[in-house]
């Protein structure tokens, strides 16, 4: 926590700015500019968190200005610079030392799409992106510095260019693209893709969905790589004529889809709400053991449900008992209030019971409620989709 | 076929037999039992009953009324749902065998006879709670959890990092049991202390007419042991015990939903 020393409210340790008074909140000291070639866990927790902040807001609404602020924005050549938490762009790429795969670390770099199509799909860039004599990046199109290795911008590693960083815009693609496979067959036209939504709103880079199957994952592709929430085989979305399917392939963090206005919820099913991971479980009519005792407690007092807020893997934190029609949840006004979590709207979300039936309802969320995919689910284009710390839009046809 | 009678619960038995096949009982395996064996059994059942200095048992019904008194004058008087002398059998709450009263030393103690629910006995001091150690305050069945140290950010096998929600540090845990086994809430103290009441405190019941205003308070210490004490409360705060505890005089022992009173007399 950081305490604002304008007006004392406390704000999560990424904060730049204080959620109370919009002061700018005081850094820790700064460590230096050379990082260490290993990033520790907790550091490199802070990196993706940062860089991705695990909220994704989506350019509507009173969050707006919060995630403006809280984008990280180039400054003086080095992008984030100014944040002494942040090591150079390089170190954006160092994961943690894993002990139990001694071999990962080469997997972050960007693999070889294994359809054996560009990972990356051609972004149209506005010419004026890319300044006389450097290069653009060809993930976001920003602007990169003559002689780096990763785009400042958006993180993703670029291609040594033969002829130098002043290779012109296109010939980067091109390297970029053949890069990842040498021999680049004439493919059809992607069916989708899959569209990165940047913190502030603006859209990142994309990748195709093809016809079949196209698997994400970590280091399945740059816009993957450098999201350590990602699991290495994480989702599934298979594209079809009649439809786009996504599957979770049981990956630790899960795939979560925006709902739209109400949206059943079975017991044991995850949710987002802001920052906050919960759980809704049904809360069942206590029966007897075997030998006819009851199990001792508080007399239910018409609790049909709860929700936990999900702090660790296996580790809950509060529960709130869900009871009567419906329970709502925001930051400021509602029955279960999360008062610290700036991308929580003032009133978020609703549950409610109806007909014997548990439904989870946005109330018009600045950023949206998220539902956790428990299988696999055909999503209509223009569907959100949050996988690891990031937020995508789905589009095809 | 000349018979006695035994002397523990008054069966025929045939002469020869030196016990009893009704109740398992010794009998006095004397080749001439004499026809006075029945009085020797009430003359001892009536020894027994005027042992001093033993206990007993009240059942508390409600404000002020006692129920059922049970003298404990044996060595053993187990309490159940269906087995010993002590019978509830319309409390669900209780186990078939749930808890014996026995002297040891001539000091009584409960002993919880494996049962489910427990034996529970009001406390008269700040009570240090052991890790997982329900208790109960009015109608609520509760447990403190002390939390655990935050190891960080752990990746999982794959490399994996898990998401979840923003740390915001606590010290422990105050969790309802709903009756079932159910957890009804949980809630997470960031400070070292807990105030639990029907109104005014960290943690409120408002429904629960058991609960005083200001009823107990949990408190952790730099050790992070955890303390439970009762803030004068109308109806006081009871912990389970754990295995068997010593019983004096005015202790109250909850079995179920049996609240007794322990009188030594």
């Amino acid at each position: 926590m950081t305490t604002c020393k304008s007006c004392g409210k406390e704000n999560q340790d990424h904060y730049k700015f204080c959620l109370g008074c919009g002061g700018e909140l005081a850094r820790p000291a700064s460590v230096g500019a050379t990082p260490s070639p290993v990033a520790t866990g907790p550091s490199a927790m802070e990196i993706a968190r940062t860089v991705l902040p695990p909220a994704p807001v989506t350019a509507t609404g009173e969050l707006q200005a919060e995630a403006n602020r809280l984008a990280p924005k180039p400054k003086g050549g080095i992008p984030w610079g100014d944040s002494p938490k942040m090591p150079p762009v390089m170190a954006n790429f160092q994961l943690p030392p894993n002990p139990l795969a001694g071999g990962t670390g080469a997997g972050m770099r960007i693999p070889t799409s294994p359809t054996g199509t560009p990972a990356l799909e051609p972004v149209a860039q506005p010419p004026a992106a890319a300044p006389l004599g450097g290069t653009a990046c060809p993930t976001c199109g920003k602007p990169i510095q003559p002689g780096f290795a990763f785009c400042g911008s958006c993180g993703t590693r670029l291609a040594k260019a033969p002829s130098g960083a002043a290779a012109p815009l296109g010939v980067q693609k091109t390297m970029y693209g053949a890069g990842l496979a040498p021999a680049p067959a004439p493919v059809a036209a992607p069916r989708g893709r899959l569209v990165l939504i940047r913190p502030d709103g603006t859209e990142g880079g994309t990748h195709p969905l093809h016809d079949g199957e196209t698997l994400i994952g970590r280091g399945q592709g740059a816009l993957f790589e450098a999201d350590a929430y990602l699991s290495p085989r994480h989702a599934e979305f298979t594209a079809a004529s009649n439809g786009l399917t996504v599957r979770d392939l049981r990956s630790l963090n899960g795939v979560f889809l925006k709902i739209g206005t109400d949206e059943a919820l079975e017991s044991g099913d995850i949710f987002r709400l802001g920052q906050e991971l919960l759980r809704f479980e049904v809360i069942s009519a206590p029966q007897p053991l075997e030998d006819g005792t009851e199990i001792m407690g508080t007399p239910n007092p018409g609790f049909w449900g709860r929700l936990s807020v999900i702090v660790g893997r296996d580790v809950d934190g509060s529960a709130f008992p869900l009871f009567g029609d419906a329970i709502v949840l925001g930051r400021e006004r509602g029955d279960i209030l999360f008062p610290e979590d700036g991308y929580v709207s003032g009133t978020h979300a609703r549950i409610s019971l109806v007909e014997g039936q548990v439904i989870l309802s946005d109330l018009g969320s600045s950023n949206g409620t998220f539902l956790r995919l428990r299988h696999e689910r055909t999503i209509p284009n223009g569907s959100f989709i949050l996988m690891g710390q990031q937020l995508f839009r789905v589009e095809f046809r | 076929m000349p018979g006695k009678t035994c002397p523990h619960c008054g069966t025929e038995v045939p002469a020869d037999n030196r016990f009893c096949g009704s109740c398992g009982g010794k009998v006095d395996a004397g080749p001439a039992a004499p026809a006075g064996g029945p009085p020797v059994a009430k003359t001892m059942f009536f020894g027994a009953n005027q042992v001093p200095g033993r206990a007993k048992l009240t059942v508390i019904k409600g404000e002020g009324t006692d129920g059922v008194t049970y003298q404990l004058n044996g060595t053993d008087h187990v309490a159940g749902r269906t087995e010993g002398a002590i019978l509830f059998p319309d409390d669900p709450l209780l186990s078939p065998r749930h808890a014996n009263f026995i002297y040891k030393n001539a000091k009584l103690h409960v002993v919880d006879e494996g049962s489910v629910n427990g034996v529970f006995m009001r406390i008269k001091a700040p009570t240090l709670l052991i890790s997982g150690a329900l208790f109960l305050i009015g109608e609520q069945l509760l447990e403190v959890e002390p939390s655990p140290p935050d190891l960080g950010p752990q990746p999982d096998a794959e490399g994996t990092f898990f998401y979840a929600s923003p740390k915001r540090p606590s010290k422990m845990k105050l969790i309802q049991r709903l009756r079932g086994g159910e957890i009804g809430m949980i809630y997470r103290s960031r400070a070292e202390m807990i105030s639990i009441g029907r109104e005014g405190n960290d943690v409120n019941f408002l429904d629960d007419p058991f609960i005083s205003g200001r009823h107990a308070q949990i408190t952790m210490n730099a050790d992070g042991q955890v303390t439970l004490t009762d803030l004068g409360s109308k109806n006081g705060t009871f912990v389970r015990i754990t295995d068997e505890a010593p019983l004096n005089h005015g202790d109250y022992v909850f079995l179920g939903q049996q609240l007794l009173r322990v009188e030594v007399t």
